[in-house]
């Protein structure tokens, strides 16, 4: 298996840029997601049930 | 500001509703046929219209694009213009989709019995029909984009994103995949060959599951589900990371499909490793559904809606638990190629995207109605019978999955198989396959009785097609915003043009990361000498292979395992694919794998095997194939198929494609000749001959030279 992989003739590039382009995306979400205004998330979750109701919020 | 009024379009969603019931009675109808044929062969009808080959892309097409396709469409149609608060962008857009994608599903129920079919799983459709998929699914996306646009609602709420995604993707998988080159009106070639065209095609396959199955699903969980329990979704922030999470790693996880072939062995583990880590996003998904429901499963004992909701998400659970597991290479093993994928991929489509609908029909149909359901009663008769029949669909395909890729693993103290007759293990589980037919019939009981049920709420009721609505328009210039808005999601999710290039960015990295060096780096495809092109009657024989949709029972591709070389020879490489144009390693071993057939039995075996499959072998559920002598071989079009292999790189000679029909002429009567000694007479133009040809030259070409394969495969 592990020699399928180094007998890339330079396609290793693609296995290392996926890892490492993986974890950025992962940290990236990460820090969105913490920080996040609680507020934000609550109008946000609301949408759906507030439909028939003209839309009174204005969070921004 | 003045609050505007406007109104929701219900017709378009009501259309798509029932357009939704029929065609999941026709699918289902269609599957349970299926399911009938691979117990007692009769039901295959003796016409070559109705042979499980042909009858089982139609039921796949069926059920995803026409019953899942049309619900999607109601979902999104309903969801979208009161999540956006505003009217559907365009309704003759509406309409256009609407009747478009119905003779879309209409031209398939047509040209997949006739045999027109590229082969490639759930994009068996043929080029016309695609071109016609693509301007289709292009009115639908501006039809959507449009609306979103003019909402009145500033931000995007989750179920939206999950809809560009799909959009988006959906979009980018069918033309990579539609890459074919026509040669008539109804038959092309795909450009890709062997192992590239296996890569494209389970890249496709897998997220057709993921983009198509999934996350509009997902989409209309978010935005029904809260509406049915009247809460919030329980983590907003946890349908964030699901949403990005599940797009991003989805498209990585197509190579699962193909293990332990000759696809290069680093793109199969990074398949293995994205689907592995899968489980994170989809029991996210699962988790944040049915806390949704938290304190609320008082409401669960009494709503039926709900009730299917709770089995949807379960079975999502289930399948999605049961997906990485399948993907280890261990498991996979066993499992692939056997009844056991089938039990996984209908707890999917029977759990999570049937139930997910019904539970949807049922909330929805009355609502745009103004009026209650015709019978609870017969509603809650319809969740029982539904779940019985998952259940009795299931538990025998895994039965047989796990007995009969046991059976074909095992072998005695001496070292032989102990089931060297492949039809022993295919009769073991015929048991299995009743059971599974009562349960595919159970649940198309339950789909009947739900479509009577909301034909009655329809008829004693008048639909509000224009339902009133009032908002206040949007303001263009947002006033001084706080230092935490300018965080990117929030500013994405008022931008949808963005959103949807972030999303189109991140689905492209998984699959160009796993083709481009599979396509341009030499090493991974190595070729063989000893392996030329087909004969010109050959690849005729191969077309008819395709036609009577052969790959549906029948693989083509041995894995390295002792078990399978014992059964038979020597494994795959990658390098003897390299003209085959579409790859044919199929996806279920309902039969024996043919890709050593070659050489192994003789030409009167094969006819008397094709006509009569029980002459040959005892209690075969095989049809029989009596046309393939009746029918003469349609040979004006050899010309035209050389030229298109020309174009697609395969080496044949210069000027070929007019010499082509001499050189298939004499070899069609070097097998009828040789039938004949065998005391079998069969004019030597039948279509019988070109398909004994292309079977006899299987897997030959390593046969006869052995040491020109590579070291490294």
């Amino acid at each position: 298996m592990f020699n399928q992989i180094k007998d890339l003739a330079g396609g290793e590039i693609y296995l290392i840029t996926s890892l490492l382009m993986f974890m950025v995306f992962f940290v990236i979400v990460g820090v969105y997601l913490l920080k996040l205004s609680k507020k934000h998330i609550e109008v946000m979750s609301e949408i759906p049930l507030q439909e028939n109701q003209p839309n009174t919020h204005e969070e921004d | 500001m003045q609050l505007e009024k406007f109104t929701y379009d219900n017709k378009i969603v009501r259309n798509f509703g029932i357009a939704t019931l029929v065609w999941g009675i026709i699918g289902m109808t269609v599957g349970l046929l299926a399911a009938m044929q691979l117990f007692k062969p009769a039901m295959n009808m003796g016409s070559q219209y109705t042979t499980f080959g042909r009858i089982r892309p139609l039921h796949t097409n069926a059920v995803i694009f026409a019953f899942v396709g049309n619900a999607i469409f109601m979902g999104v149609y309903y969801s979208l213009q009161r999540l956006l608060k505003t009217r559907m962008f365009s309704d003759v857009l509406s309409k256009i989709h609407f009747w478009g994608w119905q003779l879309i599903i209409l031209s398939a129920v047509i040209t997949l019995p006739l045999g027109f079919t590229t082969s490639h799983e759930y994009a068996e459709l043929e080029w016309p029909i695609d071109i016609a998929i693509t301007i289709i699914w292009v009115v639908f996306g501006v039809n959507m984009f449009g609306t979103i646009f003019k909402r009145r609602e500033r931000h995007l709420y989750v179920a939206i994103w999950f809809y560009i995604a799909t959009f988006v993707t959906i979009a980018v998988l069918h033309i990579v995949n539609s890459f074919e080159l026509p040669i008539s009106f109804m038959k092309s070639y795909y450009v890709y060959a062997g192992v590239q065209d296996a890569l494209v095609q389970w890249w496709y396959g897998h997220n057709a599951v993921a983009f198509f199955l999934t996350t509009p699903y997902l989409g209309m969980m978010y935005y029904f589900l809260p509406k049915m329990a009247g809460r919030p979704v329980y983590s907003y922030k946890l349908s964030i990371l699901h949403f990005w999470s599940l797009i991003f790693i989805y498209i990585w996880a197509g190579p699962h499909h193909l293990l332990y072939t000759s696809l290069p062995g680093w793109a199969q583990s990074l398949g293995v490793a994205f689907s592995i880590m899968l489980i994170a996003p989809s029991w996210g998904g699962m988790i944040n559904g049915l806390l949704t429901l938290r304190g609320a499963w008082d409401k669960v004992r009494e709503d039926v809606t709900l009730k299917f909701m709770v089995v949807a998400l379960t079975a999502y659970g289930m399948a999605t638990f049961e997906g990485p597991l399948l993907s280890l290479k261990q498991i996979n093993g066993v499992a692939h190629f056997t009844d056991w994928i089938v039990a996984h991929v209908h707890v999917g489509a029977l759990g999570w995207n049937g139930f997910l609908t019904f539970g949807v029909l049922y909330w929805l149909i009355p609502r745009i109605y103004k009026t209650e359901l015709y019978s609870k009663k017969l509603a809650g008769f319809h969740f029982w019978i539904g779940t019985l029949g998952i259940l009795f669909y299931a538990v025998p395909m895994y039965w047989a999955g796990f007995t009969q890729g046991l059976m074909w693993k095992e072998f005695t103290p001496e070292g032989l198989l102990k089931y060297p007759n492949f039809l022993a293990t295919t009769l073991q589980i015929i048991p299995m396959h009743i059971l599974r037919s009562i349960g595919g019939a159970l649940y198309l009981i339950g789909v009947i009785a739900m479509t009577y049920n909301l034909a009655k709420t329809m008829l004693g009721a008048k639909l509000l097609a224009n339902e009133p609505a009032e908002a206040m328009p949007l303001t263009k210039i947002i006033v001084e915003t706080s230092p935490a808005d300018k965080a990117w999601h929030r500013v994405l999710e008022r931008k949808p043009m963005k959103f949807m290039v972030l999303s189109l960015i991140i689905i492209l990295i998984g699959g160009m990361v796993e083709m481009m060096p599979t396509f341009t780096i030499q090493s991974n495809v190595p070729t063989i000498a000893s392996v030329k092109p087909y004969s010109a009657l050959e690849l005729q024989g191969r077309d008819l292979y395709i036609r009577e949709g052969c790959v549906n029972c029948h693989s083509q591709t041995v894995r390295p395992f002792r078990s399978e070389t014992e059964r038979y020879g020597e494994y795959s490489k990658a390098g003897e694919f390299v003209y085959d144009h579409p790859f044919l390693w199929g996806s279920k071993r309902t039969g024996p794998d043919l890709h050593r057939i070659g050489g192994k039995y003789s030409d009167a075996w094969h006819y008397n095997h094709l006509v009569d499959p029980v002459s040959m072998s005892p209690g075969s559920i095989m049809p029989p194939y009596a046309w393939l002598i009746e029918q003469k071989l349609d040979i004006t079009t050899t010309a035209s198929k050389i030229r298109a292999m020309q174009t697609l790189g395969v080496p044949y000679p210069d000027g070929y494609d007019k010499r082509a029909n001499d050189d298939l002429k004499v070899q069609a009567e070097k097998i009828a000749l040789d039938l004949k000694q065998n005391n079998i007479k069969v004019k030597s133009d039948r279509e019988i001959i070109a398909i004994i040809a292309y079977l006899q030259r299987l897997g030959t070409d390593i046969k006869a030279n052995k040491e020109t394969i590579p070291s490294n495969q």
